[in-house]
């Protein structure tokens, strides 16, 4: 049996009703209308898994997880939202737009298999964009949807050709990165190269399900942990760990899996997956991190992401860009960016994730820095939405400090 | 493996008066924090020595303190850098937007939501209750319409016993926004208080009162969650004393003053690592060599010269107890003090005038407050215990919670 403290729904009972995760939640901060995670996760959880009985206010916990790190002892709040939400989903019908954002890589799928799949997608959501057919759906209306860059992550490695290691990573690239961002992973893989790594992809792997786990798709989330767990045991047994770029896929290939499933595997599996800083940041403490780095004369703004803070080892990304000559970094902290993985797409959503989100664009309007910088890809958006800032994500930076 | 000079564990008052002094002190500080700081648990009201050991009411603190046994923390840190505390801390405060007032010779006596009084030592103006009641002839109490646990008429009758009933009492309920979603807190007033709007419709609704010297308008704790801007401003609108009251969690106060530390912090340039238990350490004679804290699935090692314990006693895990009388300090394993035998653990009211035995449980230190064994003798050379890890008084009971933990996260900066 997993530990207890391990589980989610185990963690309920350590809720001392202290308040600090509602201090911390940017949401109820927003809004009145979510009672907040105090009471709806911890105290409405102990209620819900016996009888049938949901809170109306679930559905505005944005899984920032806030609220876990909040918490003095360790209730795994967001995830207990997440449960109930789940439960909730498998007796109540979903709303249009749900399929349709729990399940970006189906979609990115069906763009690859078309011939000019990515441009006609892009050119259509341009155009659904401006007929309202996202706001219909129940998506919200202001907003880009991400468009689609003209060759995958995936199609850009198949032609890549590197130097050949007996050091070997397995590269996770998430949908956003695969399908959105592949230049993230590009230059994530020539970081490695220049630190004497190949860089591994395992096509087998599926989305990492988070969207999925926020929607409502649990049933399904946990079909892709079952199968993404076997792959990470997989590449385990080699001996070769599996990292991520997005702080999203790795909390959840590394934590919430365990949390929300409680299998066994799912802890083994986790300990074998690292964010991409956070293997940079070990690699240096062995001596192995290349830092023969060319000048990059840029003062960098950080917006650290919330699903990165959750995983407790500090801002590895800022310790190793401070290195590189010409480069500063300054943490915007200002909470969170608001967006949430699909929360700010919602329409009835919108208007809070913009709310959350104003302390990061005014502290990134006013900045006098060269290049804002952070780690996840929905972030990233959000801060272009709410700032036309466009950010890079910080392994871009590094890329460039090492001429790449 | 990182290091800095160095590491604080805890990030509720005596943690980050520890990391702050060390970091002003040209120190390079790593802040390892697990749950939000207990700030917003806390009035953020500096107690330092509220009742005396047949709790009885001490007048002057400073005089209190010299009176306490040798082995309470206070002996052990001594009055000149308890004194040296207060003016770091005060300073700090002024710098950051919401000053401080009091001293260590006197109370201030701060309203509570009930309406009893309470001792304080340091407070900001907005919530130094005595100093703005002082002379008043008429007290208005401004309930908020929809918000829990403030009631006034409950206030008022309880007022008229402390602060006597020959003066007047009114009762108002201000009206917001707020109401028709969830029950509101302190701190959503607060936040809508931080609003132009707010401000606005806050100070109308108490015109009725503006520019009357011998009356003071006694509030929740709403005003704003930034410094003491709001209070100036409203002040300023009303002309008339406002005071607020100390409440039930969420703290206004505590995260107000919570944010001015986060600020500072960043200010100099410590690094907080957020989310990160500390579970143990290495240690080789009586030198720690590293500490190791959970990092999500994995354990992260971090190395300093000096490391600074504020891992909150047995409230917030930093003293634990599997089996009776064998109290545990589970990151260094450090002798930990507790009064022996059953009958003396508690008495049969919880609360009463009289303390609680459990509530001494603690780690003993020298005057360096370098943890000792029972023969006196150091365990660690390079850890120093602060706050509620130290034994050897009760904090509910004497009412010196902050005053302790600013005083001792002060002065294991320094050494």
């Amino acid at each position: 049996m997993s530990e207890e403290k391990d589980k989610a729904i185990y963690s309920a009972d350590h809720c001392l009703s202290c308040t600090s995760c509602m201090s911390s939640c940017p949401v109820m901060e927003a809004t009145q209308e979510y009672r907040g995670p105090k009471l709806v996760g911890p105290a409405h959880s102990r209620m819900h898994f016996s009888q049938e009985d949901y809170e109306d206010s679930l559905d505005f916990c944005s899984n920032c997880k806030s609220c876990d790190r909040a918490c003095p002892s360790g209730v795994a709040v967001s995830t207990l939202n997440m449960l109930q939400r789940g439960e909730y989903y498998r007796t109540h019908p979903h709303k249009q737009r749900d399929q349709m954002l729990a399940h970006g890589e189906d979609m990115g799928k069906l763009v690859r298999s078309l011939p000019f799949g990515a441009a006609c997608a892009n050119l259509g959501m341009k155009i659904g964009k401006s007929l309202g057919v996202f706001g219909m759906l129940g998506i919200a209306g202001k907003r880009d949807m991400p468009s689609y860059a003209s060759q995958s992550f995936y199609s850009w490695f198949k032609g890549y050709k590197q130097q050949p290691s007996d050091k070997k990573v397995v590269f996770f690239p998430g949908c956003f990165i695969n399908d959105n961002e592949p230049q993230v992973g590009i230059a994530f893989v020539k970081v490695m190269q220049k630190n004497g790594y190949e860089v591994l992809v395992d096509q087998k792997f599926n989305c990492c399900g988070s969207p999925m786990v926020v929607t409502g798709y649990l049933d399904e989330a946990k079909e892709h942990a079952h199968n993404n767990v076997a792959r990470i045991l997989e590449w385990k047994a080699k001996g070769i760990p599996v990292i991520a770029c997005c702080t999203s896929c790795s909390l959840m290939l590394k934590e919430e899996y365990g949390e929300l499933f409680g299998e066994d595997e799912m802890h083994e599996a986790g300990a074998n997956v690292y964010d991409a800083f956070e293997y940079l940041a070990i690699m240096e403490e062995k001596g192995e991190l290349n830092t023969s780095f060319k000048e990059v004369k840029e003062s960098l703004m950080y917006h650290v992401p919330c699903h990165l803070k959750s995983q407790g080892f500090g801002t590895p990304a800022k310790d190793i860009l401070e290195e590189v000559p010409g480069v500063s970094v300054e943490l915007a902290d200002a909470g969170c960016c608001g967006i949430s993985g699909n929360f700010g797409f919602k329409d009835d959503k919108y208007e809070i994730s913009m709310k959350v989100g104003a302390k990061l664009f005014e502290r990134i309007n006013i900045s006098q820095a060269d290049e804002v910088i952070c780690d996840c890809g929905t972030c990233r958006m959000q801060i272009n939405h709410g700032t036309q800032v466009k950010p890079c994500h910080p392994i871009e930076i590094l890329a460039k400090a090492y001429g790449e | 493996m990182k290091h800095t000079d160095v590491i604080v564990i805890g990030s509720g008052l005596a943690g980050l008066t520890a990391a702050l002094a060390s970091a002003r002190q040209g120190k390079s500080v790593t802040l390892l924090s697990y749950g939000s700081s207990s700030l917003s648990l806390n009035s953020g009201l500096i107690d330092f020595l509220g009742y005396d050991d047949s709790h009885k009411a001490v007048k002057s603190p400073r005089e209190g303190i010299m009176g306490l046994p040798e082995t309470h923390p206070y002996s052990k840190i001594g009055m000149e850098e308890i004194a040296e505390a207060v003016d770091f801390f005060r300073d700090f405060a002024k710098e950051y937007h919401m000053p401080y007032h009091g001293s260590l010779d006197k109370q201030i006596l701060v309203p509570t939501a009930v309406g009893t009084l309470k001792p304080t030592c340091l407070a900001p103006h907005s919530l130094a209750g005595s100093e703005s009641l002082e002379g008043k002839k008429k007290i208005v109490v401004a309930g908020i319409r929809g918000l829990k646990d403030f009631y006034a008429d409950i206030m008022v009758e309880n007022l008229k016993k402390s602060l006597g009933d020959d003066l007047a009492y009114e009762t108002i309920e201000i009206e917001t926004p707020l109401t028709g979603g969830r029950d509101i807190t302190t701190l959503d007033v607060a936040r809508w208080l931080d609003t132009p709007e707010g401000v606005d419709s806050f100070s109308k609704q108490l015109l009725a009162y503006k520019g009357k010297k011998d009356t003071a308008v006694i509030v929740p704790q709403v005003l704003g969650t930034k410094g003491h801007a709001c209070y100036l401003t409203v002040s300023s609108r009303i002309e008339t004393d406002i005071v607020e009251t100390t409440g039930l969690p969420p703290s206004t106060n505590g995260l107000r003053l919570n944010a001015m530390f986060r600020q500072a912090l960043r200010d100099n340039n410590v690094e907080i690592v957020e989310n990160t238990k500390v579970i143990g350490s290495k240690c080789e004679g009586k030198a720690c060599k590293c500490v190791i804290a959970e990092a999500g699935v994995r354990e992260k090692t971090y190395t300093a010269d000096k490391y600074i314990l504020a891992t909150g006693g047995f409230y917030s895990g930093g003293i634990t107890m599997r089996s009776f009388d064998q109290p545990e300090e589970p990151i260094f394993h450090l002798p930990v003090y507790s009064v022996k035998g059953e009958e003396n653990w508690s008495n049969e009211q919880l609360f009463s005038d009289k303390p609680q035995g459990y509530a001494k449980t603690g780690i003993m230190t020298d005057e360096t407050l370098r943890p000792v064994d029972e023969q006196g003798q150091h365990v660690l050379e390079n850890v120093f215990v602060v706050g509620r890890d130290l034994g050897g008084y009760d904090l509910c009971f004497e009412h010196s919670g902050n005053g302790v933990a600013l005083a001792s996260g002060y002065k294991a900066a320094k050494m």
